[in-house]
């Protein structure tokens, strides 16, 4: 009866995985809705931010503002790491910081002054991993990063930015392109690039031009410059939690169906095992039984 | 009659969509109000109330710096923060003003920031004696 017995036991324990990996798909498939809500309206503010700047430049105004100029002799950079507190998502942190880490050697050659900074326990021990250092860690970032959270950060790169500190600011982070499809990427922040600032739209709207600025297109310029930074910032971290929360429910779904294939096929041996056991002692019996009969 | 559409978005969350015969909303230096067949407009907002008449009555928010675009009778306003003017309290108002005026300022940056502070702790507390809850 002894290997009937270790295949239930090894059956059973596998059960108990199978209710956690269960349990922890259904969580992450419920903060994944909350999570994609927020990213895309912060996705909706982002793109009427873009829209209005490209209805700034439209009206004849070249737009100018320090963080949007290529720094002619860079020298510091940052490169800010998103990644997870907590493992069990799949692949999510290993694409991110395969990525890291390559962005790490190419932008070392490039400046002198380089600082990495990591959001997520598993980033910062994943880089240390591979003999990287990060400068500086955060840690409380969870599956719903708050703004005013992400605000703080935002202040202290442009006031880098500002002071001359930091030349360019790159960000490696997991781009939820659709529920399908979610990406590691590296972006640049700062200084914030031309190509991408509502260009889209400027044919549509072409016609409509003429705006009244209250108080004047440039300080409205000076203002929503810095404001469109702080948005790009927010999305990452918020495209980056939906990331997290998508790639965790596929991991543990994977793992939840995995676990019912062990079942069905160790269910199958433990019955096989348990029909050979009886079988051999009916052997057992008929033989002694025939034994005697001689 | 044509009706304004009013949208309300912070970063976080569309705050508000919805129609409304008329709009006023706080400009960096005072009130605008905003009729339909209003010309374009795109303007700096300050901290105050923004206040809907619509079909149902008039409706009170708190907003918070951003700004505002007029186009074709859509008014879209981005702001960092937009709140229900009910649901703010006069006690917490008033505490957030103190808070902000016991601010150490030293350089003109701390300056800049301690105004920012104290113009909103102050347009808070109106809205909260205006709307209580």
């Amino acid at each position: 009866m002894a290997k009937a017995r270790a295949l239930d036991r090894r059956r059973k324990s596998i059960r108990n995985i199978r209710k956690i990996t269960r349990t922890m798909e259904l969580i992450s498939t419920a903060t994944f809705r909350r999570a994609m809500d927020r990213a895309l309206s912060a996705g909706a503010y982002a793109e009427r931010l873009a829209e209005l700047v490209g209805n700034l430049s439209r009206s004849g105004l070249a737009p100018r503002h320090p963080l949007l100029e290529q720094r002619p002799e860079p020298r510091g950079a940052a490169l800010l790491v998103l990644s997870s507190n907590r493992g069990l998502c799949g692949g999510y942190n290993g694409g991110v910081l395969r990525l890291a880490a390559l962005r790490w050697k190419e932008l070392r050659s490039e400046f002198e002054n380089l600082r990495l900074e990591v959001a997520g326990k598993r980033g910062v021990a994943g880089l240390r991993f591979r003999g990287i250092d990060p400068d500086r860690t955060f840690t409380h970032f969870e599956d719903r990063p708050r703004l005013d959270e992400v605000e703080v950060l935002a202040k202290g790169y442009l006031e880098a930015f500002g002071a001359g500190g930091l030349d360019r600011l790159e960000i490696v982070y997991t781009k939820f392109e659709s529920l399908s499809r979610q990406s590691a990427v590296s972006e640049t922040l700062l200084p914030i690039g031309g190509a991408d600032r509502g260009e889209g739209e400027e044919e549509e709207l072409a016609g409509e031009s003429g705006y009244e600025f209250l108080p004047s297109a440039e300080s409205i310029l000076a203002e929503i410059v810095p404001m469109s930074f702080r948005v790009r910032l927010f999305k990452c971290f918020l495209d980056a939690a939906v990331s997290e929360q998508v790639a965790r429910m596929l991991a543990m779904k994977a793992a939840t169906e995995n676990a019912d294939q062990i079942i069905a096929h160790l269910t199958m041996t433990y019955n096989r095992a348990r029909q050979g056991q009886i079988t051999n002692e009916l052997l057992e019996v008929i033989s002694g039984a025939e034994a005697q009969n001689k | 009659m044509s009706e304004l559409r009013c949208i309300v978005v912070t970063p976080e969350r569309t705050v508000l969509d919805r129609q409304a015969w008329f709009v006023a909303l706080p400009l960096y230096d005072g009130e605008l109000g905003v009729a339909p067949g209003r010309s374009p407009l795109i303007g700096r907002l300050g901290c105050g109330e923004l206040r809907l008449e619509t079909g149902g009555g008039p409706e009170r928010y708190y907003i918070e710096g951003g700004f505002v675009e007029v186009l074709n009778n859509r008014v879209s306003l981005l702001t960092e923060r937009a709140v229900a003017a009910g649901s703010l309290g006069e006690p917490e108002a008033r505490e957030a003003l103190a808070a902000a005026r016991g601010k150490l300022a030293r350089s003109p940056e701390q300056m800049a920031v301690r105004d920012r502070a104290v113009d909103q702790a102050r347009a808070q507390l109106r809205i909260a004696q205006r709307n209580p809850k």
